[in-house]
């Protein structure tokens, strides 16, 4: 039994009547379209007031504690917001997978200060990270956008890409390298903000689904940001905690992929109940196949809910979770699809119609097994720890 | 000893179908997709060689090639691009029914006036436990005229007499997708057949699709391979890590098998072997495994490239699935292969016993 205290309870209630009312019909649009929500959209606006949806997920209405993280209610919502459309849950304003980065390497000033905008109740704001590059997807030690200490500022030059919300994001967590030869040790992360002289967004991609939110490509053509811009500093990474911090990063992210899939997988299910409900006979083998089906789909989404839940356990009790979340983030994605897949069984030729949201959502599921690092990233990871390779 | 090599003719066939797909039908799949039907000029050469009327009888206005023929075809062509191949056969998947429908003359009116460009046909399969009044998705907007339905073994052909509505679906948009609800359809005749035929028809479109599903498989795999070769991630190319290399190989072997099964049903039903249906259904079963498979794959290793519209592996991963919804869906096919397995004897060793 998962016990919720009366403020997260209440929150996913509320988030509930915003799902119907909005983030399920938004996510339908965007689909339709193939274009996310603008920037100036009702519910963006309704999140982000005073003690809107995004105020309070990140703690900005709780007084002294102002900008905590909630990790377990955050990831409950997350998991609510993408039951109704995961697309516009990671379009939701914010910092997005900014905040942990922040939150894990930025010094208090650079937190108050990329942070502390979110307060603003007045207009919709986002943050981003860019990570990925054109030749550096899973293998991020290979990224090439370079970083040069000119006086007072860095100056960074490359591209990024798969970078969601950046074309909206007031700034962007970009990791770039000051010596390639340096491995993961040469790695920094900055802190780039809309309007600096030589970023610029060069393509919004065309997706298969999850078009709620947009992933972006951006270039750095001698882009000049202050030396404060610098992520933690110049002595955290003196500590050789550059590369570290990234992966950390992905700790938290990777369990999120999961409660994410766990949202969508429960929104298959209940599609497909629903249509078992209302289309199949009170008796017979297709019932009996039917209701087999919706369990394996409620077993997969428990397991991978508890997976999610223990890897933010650890987290939030200050203890390794690096293999834990990687096992989260391996375990649910295919069993996400397996649950949509049977789902649309359920549902029979009546599946592959758009109109039955079914069919959207199996384009939608496929990119949790890519995003925050693929099936096969995981399996390294996981591998290379519980068997200490060699070269480690 | 079974003869695994394709014969001389088929072989010529197979490598036009193959030279008109590299010419035509690669270098505009995305045009096609989003015009919702293939280049005219395909649909010329195809009415033309003529694939509708590949494995349908002369009585029928077809050229009789075989059911072999046809599934080579299909597979092949479906390798450049199998989105507009439910709207370019217009008989497609309603082969079975043609030849099984007892009223011979009503079979050959239909056939006609498919092969003739003037109609589309469809077929679909309605489980008597939840009988359906609507059929979801067929190819050939706005030309589609004639519906064959089975429930059980009662087989119908409608004629559709009212509207259709255009309807997007999860792949094969190149097919102009319809939705036509059976109450604007007229009924032109409705057969009794034996359970035996009734699994041959079942079988014939299935069957048909899964000769897609292989060309799909494979030209995923293809791709995957092109690309995990160029691409380095932690020092050396994706395909040579070893846990994907063991995936790609996993992948390769689905695809030959799927292939052998699905070739293995089509000679079985131009040997007018009485298990052909039950065979073709098997054969389906295995490629909506292996194409899944090979086009989940085909994303996963290209990873974030896998996902958006710049390469085709979204496309095909969406086209394996709709493939495995058509004719009654997973569900259909087990329940028959399930009510069959006792009577099928072992296609080798049934030989040797009777001896």
């Amino acid at each position: 039994m998962i016990e919720l205290d009366a403020k997260t309870l209440a929150m996913l209630e509320e988030l509930r009547s915003l799902g119907r009312t909005y983030i399920r019909p938004m996510g339908l649009e965007a689909d339709r379209t193939a274009t996310p929500p603008p920037v100036d959209h009702e519910f963006y606006l309704i999140c982000t007031r005073q003690g809107g949806l995004v105020s309070r997920m990140i703690g900005a209405d709780e007084g002294p504690t102002a900008l905590d993280w909630k990790p377990v209610r955050n990831f409950l919502i997350g998991e609510e917001c993408a039951y109704w459309d995961r697309g516009v849950a990671l379009s939701l304003p914010g910092p997005g997978l900014g905040g942990p980065a922040l939150r894990n390497t930025g010094t208090p000033e650079q937190r108050q200060r990329f942070l502390s905008i979110f307060e603003d109740h007045s207009k919709a704001r986002w943050g981003a990270m860019a990570m990925t590059e054109p030749e550096a997807g899973s293998d991020v030690a290979r990224i090439k956008t370079r970083a040069r200490k000119q006086g007072d500022e860095w100056v960074l030059n490359g591209q990024k890409m798969f970078c969601s919300n950046s074309a909206r994001a007031d700034w962007v967590v970009v990791w770039a390298t000051i010596d390639p030869d340096l491995g993961r040790g040469g790695h920094r992360a900055y802190v780039v903000e809309r309007g600096t002289p030589g970023f610029e967004i060069i393509k919004v991609e065309h997706k298969m689904g999850s078009r709620g939110y947009e992933t972006a490509s951006f270039v750095l053509e001698d882009c000049h940001i202050p030396a404060d811009n610098l992520l933690g500093g110049e002595a955290f990474y003196e500590a050789k905690k550059g590369f570290k911090a990234s992966m950390a990063t992905f700790n938290m992210t990777r369990p999120l992929h999961t409660a994410h899939g766990v949202g969508m997988g429960r929104a298959a299910h209940d599609l497909a109940l629903d249509f078992v409900r209302h289309e199949y006979p009170a008796q017979g083998r297709r019932r009996q196949r039917a209701l087999e089906r919706l369990a394996r789909i409620r077993r997969g989404l428990h397991t991978a809910r508890l997976m999610y839940l223990n890897a933010v356990w650890l987290a939030k009790s200050g203890q390794s979770n690096a293999m834990e979340a990687s096992f989260a983030k391996m375990y649910s994605p295919p069993v996400i699809l397996e649950a949509v897949a049977a789902a649309l069984d359920i549902l029979g030729e009546a599946g592959v119609r758009n109109d039955k949201m079914l069919e959207k959502l199996y384009r939608d599921v496929k990119i949790l097994d890519i995003g925050e690092g693929t099936q096969q990233v995981q399996r390294h990871v996981i591998a290379r720890q519980m068997l200490k390779f060699p070269s480690d | 000893m079974r003869d695994f090599a394709l014969s001389p003719e088929l072989e010529e066939l197979r490598a036009a179908a193959e030279r008109l797909g590299h010419a035509q039908l690669a270098p505009n799949v995305r045009i096609a997709e989003a015009a919702g039907v293939w280049p005219k000029a395909v649909l010329d050469v195809l009415d033309g060689f003529p694939l509708g009327g590949l494995d349908l009888a002369e009585s029928l206005g077809g050229v009789d090639a075989g059911v072999l023929a046809k599934v080579v075809i299909l597979e092949t062509l479906a390798q450049f691009d199998p989105s507009g191949l439910p709207g370019a056969d217009r008989p497609g998947a309603s082969a079975g029914a043609l030849l099984a429908c007892p009223d011979h003359q009503l079979a050959a009116e239909v056939a006609q006036s498919c092969l003739n460009g003037l109609a589309q046909s469809a077929f679909t399969v309605i489980d008597p436990e939840i009988p359906s009044t609507q059929l979801d998705w067929a190819p050939g907007w706005p030309a589609l005229r004639w519906v064959w339905a089975m429930q059980a073994d009662t087989l119908r052909l409608l004629e559709v007499t009212g509207s259709v509505q255009p309807v997007i679906a999860l792949a094969f948009q190149a097919s102009g997708g319809v939705r036509v609800s059976l109450d604007q359809t007229t009924e032109r005749g409705h057969w009794e057949l034996s359970a035996r035929t009734a699994l041959e028809v079942r079988g014939r479109a299935r069957l048909w699709g899964a000769a897609i599903g292989v060309g799909i498989a494979q030209a995923a795999l293809q791709e995957t391979i092109e690309y995990t070769l160029d691409r380095v991630v932690f020092g050396k190319p994706v395909a040579h890590h070893q846990g994907n290399a063991f995936d790609l190989a996993y992948v390769a072997a689905r695809i030959h098998a799927a292939r052998l099964v699905v070739r293995d049903a089509a000679a079985s039903f131009d040997r007018g072997e009485p298990d052909a249906g039950f065979w073709a259904t098997q054969a389906w079963l295995e490629v909506r495994e292996a194409a899944f498979h090979a086009t989940n794959v085909g994303i996963q290793l290209l990873g974030g490239h896998g996902f958006i519209v710049d390469h085709l592996a979204e496309k095909r991963f969406r086209e394996a699935r709709h493939l495995a919804m058509a004719a009654g869906g997973l569900d259909a096919a087990e329940f028959d292969v399930a009510a069959a397995v006792l009577d099928v004897p072992d296609a080798l060793l049934a030989s040797l016993e009777q001896r």
